[in-house]
């Protein structure tokens, strides 16, 4: 198979589970990982090894950085929703990044995973574009660390909003704060289902928490001792 | 048509910002990422207005919109590691759940307790949720 194909592969996967999502908002009908599955199985029919894919990955990504840097535009956007509790949003979410590493990463290390594996695990609660560079800084694995984030996205997603009922956390701030800090994107698409300042919240603390994530890294790593 | 013009222009400049903070990452040794540094970057630049929000939002929400696009080969790496979910599932999953649920309760329940004391300062009873 050419680079072409693999390309339209992917794009077709991506539009058809996007279509599949838009229609019936769930979370499990995940883009990232019934995509990906889904070239992963033509591939493997096909008997193509991964490296034949690189190629057309590499393209594929090459505007992934610019991209991410536009998340700069929602955060300007929502500027002043966050002026009005800097000291409050700005804390919390700092506090959920950083118990989402050392946790993550204690479990991992003391269950005696491999050291890019552990770190691999430190960055699964923020967007998949921090949560791969932030790996690979510390010589994990990207694809390993976006699965990561997958897993933790679909489990806030399906039981964030029930878990944070049962802990009778009521307040919409608060709701959407907690969702976008640990599961991101995804986190933030359920919150937006409650109702728009949970959304705004949650998209909000998505990129705060990409950009705490990254600052608090060098202290996790250490703090783990990896 | 014009649109798609203005919508790479915009393109061109995210590119610049996003080249600008890489190089900057890696000059100065920094170990946060160029694209975390792009958006703090950028932000900072709208805040001043230098760059306004006219000049990137046509190419910036295309891109957003379609962001989850970028990660699916990405992921389509993962072939080559089925082994470790078998090798360390149990783990993995532990790790996982837990660093999920936990910050999920501490930030919701700080920021709800948080709230409540700001809306009565004089109750003194901070109704915390976690």
């Amino acid at each position: 198979m050419s680079t072409a194909l693999f390309i339209a592969l992917t794009l077709a996967a991506y539009l058809g589970v996007r279509a599949l999502y838009l229609r019936y908002r769930h979370p499990l009908l995940n883009v990232v990982a019934l995509g990906a599955g889904s070239v992963i199985a033509v591939l493997a029919a096909s008997g193509v090894p991964y490296q034949d894919y690189v190629p057309a990955k590499d393209i594929m990504t090459f505007l992934l950085g610019p991209a991410t840097v536009g998340l700069a535009v929602p955060l300007y956007r929502h500027r002043l929703l966050l002026l009005r509790a800097a000291p409050a949003i700005l804390g919390s979410v700092a506090l959920g990044a950083l118990l989402a590493m050392l946790s993550a990463g204690a479990i991992a290390k003391l269950g005696g995973l491999p050291h890019d594996v552990v770190v691999s695990i430190l960055p699964k609660g923020v967007s998949i574009p921090f949560a791969i560079e932030i790996a690979s800084i510390y010589k994990g694995i990207p694809p390993l660390a976006a699965a990561f984030v997958v897993a933790t996205g679909t489990l806030g997603s399906l039981m964030g909003g029930w878990l944070l009922s049962l802990a009778r956390v009521r307040d919409p701030m608060a709701r959407g704060l907690a969702l976008g800090t640990v599961s991101h994107g995804q986190g933030t698409a359920t919150a937006l289902m409650e109702g728009e300042q949970q959304g705004a919240m949650a998209g909000l603390a998505m990129i705060l928490a990409g950009v705490f994530t990254a600052c608090f890294a060098p202290l996790a790593v250490w703090l783990l001792g990896l | 048509m014009t649109e798609t013009i203005k919508a790479l222009g915009q393109l061109a400049i995210l590119w610049a910002v996003y080249q600008g903070s890489s190089w900057l990452a890696a000059a100065t040794g920094l170990p946060i990422p160029g694209n975390v540094l792009g958006v703090v970057l950028l932000f900072v630049l709208l805040c001043l207005g230098v760059v306004k929000l006219k000049h990137v939002e046509l190419a910036a929400d295309f891109l957003l919109k379609h962001l989850v696009f970028f990660f699916v080969p990405v992921a389509v790496g993962l072939m080559e590691w089925g082994q470790v979910f078998a090798d360390y599932g149990l783990t993995l999953a532990a790790a996982i759940v837990v660093s999920a649920v936990l910050p999920l309760l501490a930030v919701g329940g700080l920021v709800q307790a948080l709230n409540t004391r700001r809306r009565a300062p004089h109750a003194g009873q901070g109704q915390e949720g976690a």
